[in-house]
């Protein structure tokens, strides 16, 4: 029994889990590759047009999926956390998917709580129902799965570089290093260095959130909102950058909920979606890090908007 | 105290009578117009939904005119709308517009102590007696329903009226008529009288006008100025529509949701689609396809704003639902930039598709 897994959305932050979680049931597994220009295209021609980019390219690892696997995984993922969600696009992906691409495989598509183990069962015993029957096998398939992703650390945090920034955005937006470009390593080659939200401790991050009038009730928003607000803070870092998909509800709102507790702390948004040029791209970074290297060199902050706001106050 | 509300349809007409009802002192921002919309999409976030931006135009209109505190609803629906109540309460903040914001929102968040505690500060100022307050509250529901009841007779009526226009005329007529009036019980008498003649209109019977259920996200369907008037448009061209989202609707639906009964039948026909609710109304938007398909209409209307996360799952949904039910539908995406003109072209031609599938006896007729 071969399974298909697309490489796409949350994939990156949860692969340990589900590889080894099939794995371990006896089944073979197919893997879609890195995001590449043919799987952005496949995905831009099936996928709805209003979705945002990540859901496209999801889509185009499905395409590119489609008749090499007997099963199709398509996590439902609805919450990681208690009383929190992910996005609606999430909880609805299957259905997207399913509806856009013809001459699918069978999908497994139970939806998938994370906020208790009773939940993943749950879902373990549902999603592994084509592939065995044996109770005992899918709760230790799901137990390895567990230790194996509790093992399992991301992120970046780059040392030794004279200037650092704040990389944040959705995980998949920070990861494939295809439709963000590689940004890491353009900003590395400017000598700026990156830290994300990942190694970032989370209760240097919980009493910003407690700030907010109401709780975010997405995990996404929770989290971004904490790592920025505390490092900027905190002045851990010179700058922010942001990698947001071109119509993305939750950055909307977690971009503006930043703006405001932030001020004038200099960020750059960088939208991305199908049509993005690399040029355009290139010299939005450099010319940030140009700001920051000479913020730092001046001893002042620079506006991110252009206005010398800060004049008077310049030592220099 | 002076409280506002934001507009959603015909919203503002039940909260006059609630603050007149409860003696409180209150400003209806004026109707939504280019004017509010514009002040909203030059303060709000650009990539914000369409219902956020008019929203901040009419809470400035209102302080404008001397409001100082804003009653809204919550939710935790994972869609933008439960965000909107923080991003307004610091974008006018940022404005410089001192105003507190009253959240109505679901106990379940927010515990229902604390739920009390933000009505309270709505109905402590209000000078009348605790069975004057849940009397006026009742008769705000009782009027929301009634004019949601005419609304709905008109729009279905406008197919068979004998004079084309006479629907939308009384509509117009009653919505200002109720208005004038400022006791409650004045409002409900004249909603009666209104519903009354909207019965009388004259009608053709044996007419077998195009039907049209309009679906999507509740608030660009229920706001007529966020969807550029489609049901007036849809009235002139003669044609019946039916749109399941109140506001009424929504307060049952709201209230029973913790009993999961509510809108059993709409859950049963989104089953093989969309089984799970996955936040906002797309669930309801799928449900609402198959049941006027299964009642028999000629097509539905999706409308949407642009980057509504709930409803662009819909619209993947919903091509399949049109080919295996050959059941016509469109979906627009309503944003501060939709012109009026392309707008109305997707609209007749949608109709003349419809109108020609019944001459083409291609749809059973």
């Amino acid at each position: 029994m071969k399974i298909g897994i697309p490489r796409g959305l949350l994939y990156d932050q949860f692969y340990p889990f589900f590889t080894r979680f099939f794995t371990e049931l006896g089944a073979e597994l197919v893997i879609s590759p890195q995001t590449n220009k043919s799987i952005l295209d496949m995905g831009a021609q099936y996928c709805v047009d209003e979705a945002c980019l990540p859901v496209k390219v999801f889509h185009g690892h499905v395409c590119y999926l489609k008749d090499k696997c007997d099963l199709l995984f398509i996590p439902r993922i609805m919450q990681l956390y208690k009383d929190e969600y992910i996005c609606p696009k999430f909880c609805g992906l299957p259905e997207m998917v399913i509806n856009s691409i013809p001459g699918l495989p069978e999908v497994i598509s139970h939806p998938f709580s994370a906020t208790s183990m009773a939940r993943l069962r749950q879902w373990a015993m549902s999603s592994a129902s084509r592939i065995t029957s044996n109770r005992r096998r899918v709760s230790a398939a799901l137990d390895a799965a567990a230790n194996e992703q509790s093992h399992f650390k991301t992120g970046y945090d780059d040392q030794g570089y004279p200037i650092k920034v704040a990389l944040a955005g959705h995980p998949y937006n920070i990861y494939d290093t295809f439709i963000n470009m590689n940004i890491k390593k353009k900003l590395n080659q400017l000598g700026v260095g990156v830290i994300t939200e990942e190694c970032v401790d989370e209760d240097d991050m919980e009493p910003e959130v407690q700030s907010l009038f109401k709780k975010p009730f997405w995990t996404f928003a929770r989290k971004t909102y904490g790592f920025i607000a505390a490092l900027a803070a905190n002045q851990q870092v010179q700058g922010i950058v942001y990698i947001s998909s071109f119509a993305c509800g939750i950055d909307s709102v977690i971009i503006e909920l930043v703006g405001d507790r932030t001020g004038e702390f200099p960020m750059l948004v960088l939208k991305i979606d199908e049509h993005t040029g690399e040029a355009g791209v290139d010299t939005r970074i450099e010319a940030f890090a140009d700001m920051l290297e000479r913020s730092v060199k001046l001893e002042s902050n620079h506006s991110p908007h252009g206005q010398c706001v800060y004049r008077c106050k310049s030592p220099v | 105290m002076k409280v506002t509300i934001p507009h959603m349809g015909n919203v503002y007409i039940a909260a006059r009578a609630l603050f007149e009802g409860l003696g409180v002192d209150y400003v209806i921002p004026p109707q939504n117009s280019k004017a509010a919309l514009e002040i909203g999409s030059l303060h709000a976030p650009e990539e914000i939904c369409l219902p956020f931006k008019i929203m901040v135009g009419n809470y400035v209109q209102a302080i404008e005119q001397g409001a100082d505190t804003v009653i809204v609803t919550g939710s935790c629906g994972p869609c933008r709308f439960g965000e909107y109540c923080e991003m307004h309460m610091k974008l006018l903040k940022r404005l410089g517009h001192q105003v507190e914001f009253i959240v109505v929102d679901a106990p379940k968040a927010i515990g229902l102590k604390e739920l009390m505690a933000r009505i309270s500060r709505l109905t402590g100022s209000s000078p009348r007696s605790k069975g004057q307050k849940w009397h006026a509250l009742a008769q705000a529901v009782r009027i929301m329903r009634l004019l949601d009841t005419i609304e709905a007779k008109a729009h279905e009526r406008a197919g068979y009226e004998k004079v084309r226009g006479s629907c939308k005329h009384l509509l117009r007529e009653c919505r200002q008529e109720v208005y004038r009036c400022k006791a409650p019980e004045k409002m409900i008498k004249c909603l009666h009288d209104y519903n009354k003649r909207m019965d009388e209109i004259p009608c053709d019977n044996s007419a077998r006008p195009v039907r049209i259920a309009i679906i999507g996200e509740i608030y660009t369907v229920i706001e007529p100025f966020s969807n550029l008037y489609i049901e007036d448009k849809l009235m002139d061209y003669g044609i019946s529509t039916k749109r399941l989202m109140t506001p009424s609707w929504w307060v049952g639906n709201t209230l029973m949701s913790p009993t999961r009964l509510n809108s059993l039948s709409i859950k049963k026909a989104s089953r093989d689609y969309l089984p799970y609710n996955i936040g906002g109304h797309a669930r309801e938007c799928v449900g609402e396809a198959i049941l006027s398909w299964k009642s028999g209409f000629d097509g539905a209307i999706q409308i949407f704003p642009m980057g509504c996360m709930p409803e662009i799952v819909s619209k993947a949904i919903l091509p399949t639902i049109a080919r295996d039910k050959d059941f016509p539908i469109l979906s627009l995406v309503v944003d501060e930039m939709t012109g009026e003109a392309g707008y109305i072209t997707r609209i007749e031609a949608f109709v003349d598709m419809l109108e020609r599938r019944r001459s083409h006896a291609v749809s059973g007729y």
